[in-house]
C-alpha cells in the first residue's frame, strides 16, 4: 500500500514538473486575456 | 476602511528616486514588468497619515515628457491615460538639490498636465558642503506646489513628504508655465478643435515620435477641421517651449537658490580626475575587480561548505526518517541534491551582487561607462553598452532589456548579439564548482589560483564580447548616427538599506527564478535516471549478482555495482550514451553530456543535474563537490574533472549560448528569429571547437 501511495505521488511530481517545464517554455498554448472594449477601456473608441 | 492612493514618483535618473522609494515602501515592495513590454516595473505601499495607504509606483529616469527611449514612453503613457489604474491621484517629483535647474525641467512639464504635484528636494544633507540655500516659501510660491527637502541618506524629511502626499488635494493643480504661449494661434486653433481635452497633453500627443499604446495620436490628424504643422515646425516649436521652460526656471532659481562656491569642499573634481585618468583610471578598475573576485572567494567559503553539508545531511536524514519507496528516493536523490545545487551559491552572488550595488550607489560605476566609452568606441559599440555588458553579469535577461536607450540600431543590434558573451550568475554556479576539482588552491601575491581563473573567465567573456562587436561592425551594413551622453552622478557613501535591498532582490529572484526551473528538472532528471525500459534495467540486481558472483564482493560494492549498472541502462543512460560521441573528443563523458544538454534550459542546471545523476542509487552521505571528485574516467581511468576536461567545460560554457530565456529575449527585442538563430549557432559551434582544441591540447 505504502509502495503504491509513493509511486502515486512521485507520478504526480514528475507530470507536474513535465507540466511547469512545458508551460514555462511556451509548448503548451498561452490562455489570452480576454479583452474588454467596455466603454472606458483605452480602445473602447468612445473617446 | 482605509482609502487608497495612486502616487507616482517621477524623476531624473540618479536623483535617489529609488531611495525615496524604499524610504516609502520598505519591504513591501514587488518588481515585475509593465504589460506587454519589457520595461521593470516597481511598485509598494506606504501607509500614510490617518489611515491613508499609497500604491506607490517607481516610474522609469526620464530628463523630461519628450520620449526618446521605451523606458520613457512608460512615463508619458501612463501621464497621459487617465484610464490606467495607474493614474496617479499625485505625482512626486524627485530632484536633486544640486541639479535643480535640470530637474525643474520635467517638474514644470507635469505641472501642465495638471496633476497634484509635490517636489521633493532630495540630497539636502549635501547642501552644506556644497554651500547651497534654498528659499522654500519662495519657490513653493513661484512653482505652486508644495516642497518637501528631504534626505533619504539621513532619513530627513521622509515623514514631511507623507503628509505632503496624504494631503494632495490641498495642492495646486495650476501650471506654472503657460506654454502655449510660444505659438499662441496655434494653440488657440488646437483648443478649438478639442475644447475637451487638455491641451498640454494634446500638444505632447502631437509632438511625441513614437506611437503610444493607450493614447491615439491619430485622433489628431483625423479632424478636417485641424491640420497640424510639419514635423520640423513642431520640432522647432518643442525647442521654443524648452527655452521657455528655462528662462522660467533661471528666473525663479535667481531668486530662490543661492549657491556660495567659496563654501563649497569640492573633493569630485579631485576623485574624477584620478578616476577616470586614461592609465590610473584603468588601473584602479582592474584593482577593484580583482579584490571583488578574492573576496568572493574568501567569504564565501565557510558558509557554502555549510550549506553543502546541510545537504548531505538532508538527503541522509530523509532516506532514514521516511519510509523506504520511490518518492522517499525522489526526495533524497532528485529534489533535495538539486536544490542543494543551487542553494549553494547564495553566498557567492549574494557578494557579487553587494559589490555592484556598491560600485553602483557610490557614484563610481558612472565613471566606469565613462572610462570604457574610449575602449567601446573601437569596436563599434557605445559607452552606453558598458551598462548592459556589466549588468550582464547578473544576467543577460535584463542587460538585453537595458539596450533600449542605445539611440544608434547598429549599435543596438551588436550589443544585443555580443552580451550573452558576459559572465552572468547563472554560469558562476558552473564556474565555481569546477574551478574548484581543477584550480590548485594555492596564491600568487597573496591572490588565490581559483579567484585569478575566475577573475580571467571573467575578463574572456567581456573579451569575447568586445571581439564579436568588433567583428559584427565590419559584417553588418547598417548605417546609423550615434552620440553619446551619460550623466556622473556625485560620489556618495552607499546607502546601507539601498544595498541591502538590491542584494536581497537579485538574490532571491536568482533562487527563485532559477530554483523553479532547476526543481522541475531535477525530478524529471531523477525520474529519468530511476527507470528505464528492457530487462537491462529491470533484471539490474540478477545480471549483476551473477556477473560478479565469483569475485565475492561485499554487500556494498555490490550494492554500487547495481546501482551504476541501473543508471547506464535507464533512459537518462541510454540517452547519454547516445550523444557520448559527440562530446567525447571533448573529455566529458555521457552524465556531463546529459548535464549540458539538461543546461540549456538554464545554465545553473549543470551543476543540479550532476548532483542529481550521481546521488540516484547512492547511500552515502556526500557533498556534491565529492561526488564530482569521485567521479572516474570510464576510459581513460583517472578522475574525470582533471585539468583538461575542466579547462575545457569552463571555455564551452564561457561561450556556448545555453539559455533559452536569453533567446526568446532577443527574439523579442529583434522582433525576428533571425538573430537569436545565428547566436546560437555561431555561439556554440564557438564554444564546441574552442573546448575541443582546449582538451586535445592539455590532455
Amino acid at each position: 500500500m505504502n509502495t503504491i501511495i509513493q509511486n502515486i505521488l512521485v507520478f504526480i511530481a514528475v507530470a507536474l514538473a513535465i507540466l511547469f517545464l512545458l508551460n514555462k517554455y511556451g509548448v503548451l498554448p498561452k490562455k489570452k486575456a480576454s479583452k474588454s472594449k467596455a466603454c472606458g477601456q483605452d480602445d473602447c473608441g468612445c473617446h | 476602511m482605509s482609502k487608497q492612493i495612486n502616487v507616482a514618483l517621477i524623476g531624473n535618473p540618479n536623483t535617489g528616486k529609488t531611495s525615496v522609494f524604499n524610504a516609502l515602501t520598505g519591504l513591501n515592495q514587488k518588481v515585475g514588468n509593465y504589460p506587454g513590454i519589457t520595461v521593470e516595473k516597481k511598485e509598494g505601499i506606504c501607509k500614510l497619515p490617518r489611515g491613508v495607504k499609497a500604491h506607490i509606483i517607481d516610474l522609469p529616469g526620464t530628463y523630461s515628457l519628450n520620449a526618446s527611449s521605451l523606458d520613457e514612453n512608460v512615463v508619458i503613457e501612463l501621464l497621459l491615460n487617465k484610464n490606467d489604474k495607474d493614474y496617479p491621484d499625485v505625482a512626486v517629483v524627485v530632484s536633486d538639490v544640486e541639479n535643480l535647474k535640470r530637474n525643474l525641467l520635467l517638474y514644470t512639464q507635469i505641472k501642465d498636465l495638471q496633476i497634484p504635484t509635490v517636489l521633493a528636494i532630495n540630497m539636502s544633507d549635501r547642501m552644506s558642503y556644497k554651500g547651497i540655500h534654498l528659499d522654500i516659501a519662495y519657490l513653493e510660491r513661484e512653482l505652486k506646489t508644495k516642497i518637501a527637502l528631504i534626505s533619504t541618506r539621513k532619513g530627513k524629511g521622509i515623514d514631511q513628504l507623507k503628509e505632503l502626499i496624504t494631503n494632495y488635494k490641498e495642492l495646486s493643480t495650476e501650471p506654472c508655465v503657460n506654454a502655449s504661449e510660444i505659438d499662441k494661434d496655434y494653440f488657440n486653433k488646437l483648443r478649438t478643435a478639442f475644447p475637451n481635452q487638455l491641451l498640454y497633453k494634446l500638444w505632447l500627443v502631437i509632438t511625441q515620435d513614437v506611437n503610444f499604446g493607450n493614447v491615439n495620436r491619430n485622433e489628431v490628424d483625423a479632424i478636417n477641421s485641424f491640420k497640424t504643422k510639419s514635423k520640423t515646425d513642431l520640432k522647432r516649436l518643442q525647442q521654443k517651449e524648452t527655452i521657455k521652460r528655462y528662462q522660467f526656471i533661471n528666473n525663479t532659481l535667481k531668486k530662490g537658490q543661492t549657491i556660495d562656491l567659496k563654501s563649497a569642499k569640492d573633493l569630485r573634481i579631485k576623485l574624477d580626475r584620478i578616476l577616470t585618468h586614461k592609465v590610473w583610471g584603468y588601473l584602479i578598475f582592474g584593482f577593484i575587480l580583482l579584490l571583488i573576485f578574492q573576496a568572493i572567494y574568501d567569504w564565501s567559503s565557510v558558509p557554502m561548505d555549510f550549506i553543502d553539508s546541510t545537504f548531505a545531511s538532508l538527503s541522509e536524514w530523509t532516506k532514514n526518517v521516511m519510509p523506504e519507496g520511490a518518492f522517499t528516493n525522489l526526495l533524497a536523490e532528485g529534489i533535495i541534491p538539486g536544490l542543494g545545487g543551487i542553494v549553494i551559491f547564495i553566498p557567492q552572488i549574494a557578494f557579487l551582487f553587494l559589490f555592484i550595488s556598491v560600485l553602483e550607489e557610490s557614484g563610481y560605476m558612472s565613471r566606469v561607462v565613462f572610462l570604457m566609452d574610449r575602449i567601446m568606441r573601437r569596436f563599434g559599440l557605445s559607452g552606453k553598452s558598458v551598462v548592459p555588458l556589466i549588468s550582464g553579469t547578473a544576467c543577460a535577461i535584463p542587460a538585453i532589456m537595458a539596450t533600449r536607450n542605445i539611440e544608434s540600431w547598429k549599435e543596438r543590434l551588436i550589443t544585443i548579439l555580443v552580451t550573452p558573451f558576459t559572465t552572468c550568475s547563472a554560469r558562476l554556479p558552473v564556474y565555481l564548482i569546477i574551478i574548484a576539482l581543477v584550480i590548485p588552491e594555492g596564491r600568487f601575491l597573496g591572490l588565490s589560483y581559483q579567484a585569478l581563473t575566475l577573475m580571467l573567465l571573467y575578463l574572456i567573456g567581456f573579451g569575447a564580447a568586445v571581439g564579436s562587436a568588433w567583428i559584427l561592425n565590419k559584417v553588418l551594413k547598417i548605417k546609423s548616427k550615434t552620440f553619446f551622453v551619460v550623466e556622473m552622478p556625485n560620489y556618495k557613501v552607499p546607502l546601507f538599506k539601498n544595498v541591502a535591498l538590491t542584494v536581497l532582490e537579485k538574490t532571491k529572484s536568482f533562487v527563485f527564478g532559477a530554483g523553479k526551473i532547476i526543481l522541475a528538472i531535477s525530478i524529471v532528471l531523477w525520474f529519468l535516471a530511476s527507470y528505464g525500459p528492457g530487462d537491462d534495467f529491470n533484471n539490474a540486481e540478477e545480471i549483476v549478482t551473477t556477473q560478479f558472483s565469483s569475485e565475492n564482493l561485499a554487500q556494498e560494492e555490490l550494492d554500487q555495482k547495481i546501482a551504476s549498472h541501473k543508471l547506464e541502462h535507464s533512459f537518462i543512460g541510454i540517452a547519454g550514451h547516445a550523444i557520448e560521441p559527440a562530446i567525447r573528443p571533448l573529455g566529458y563523458d555521457w552524465k556531463i553530456g546529459i548535464a549540458i544538454v539538461s543546461s540549456f534550459a538554464a545554465r545553473e542546471v549543470f551543476v543540479g543535474t550532476l548532483a542529481t545523476i550521481y546521488s540516484v542509487g547512492s547511500d552515502e552521505e556526500e557533498t556534491i563537490k565529492n561526488r564530482m571528485a569521485g567521479e572516474v574516467n570510464p576510459i581513460l581511468g583517472g578522475p574525470l574533472f582533471n585539468f583538461a576536461s575542466g579547462i575545457s567545460l569552463l571555455l564551452f560554457y564561457a561561450f556556448a549560448m545555453q539559455c533559452m530565456s536569453t533567446l526568446a529575449i532577443v527574439k523579442r527585442e529583434t522582433n525576428s528569429w533571425k538573430w537569436p538563430a545565428y547566436q546560437l549557432v555561431i555561439m556554440s559551434a564557438f564554444a564546441y571547437v574552442v573546448a575541443l582544441i582546449a582538451y586535445q591540447l592539455l590532455k
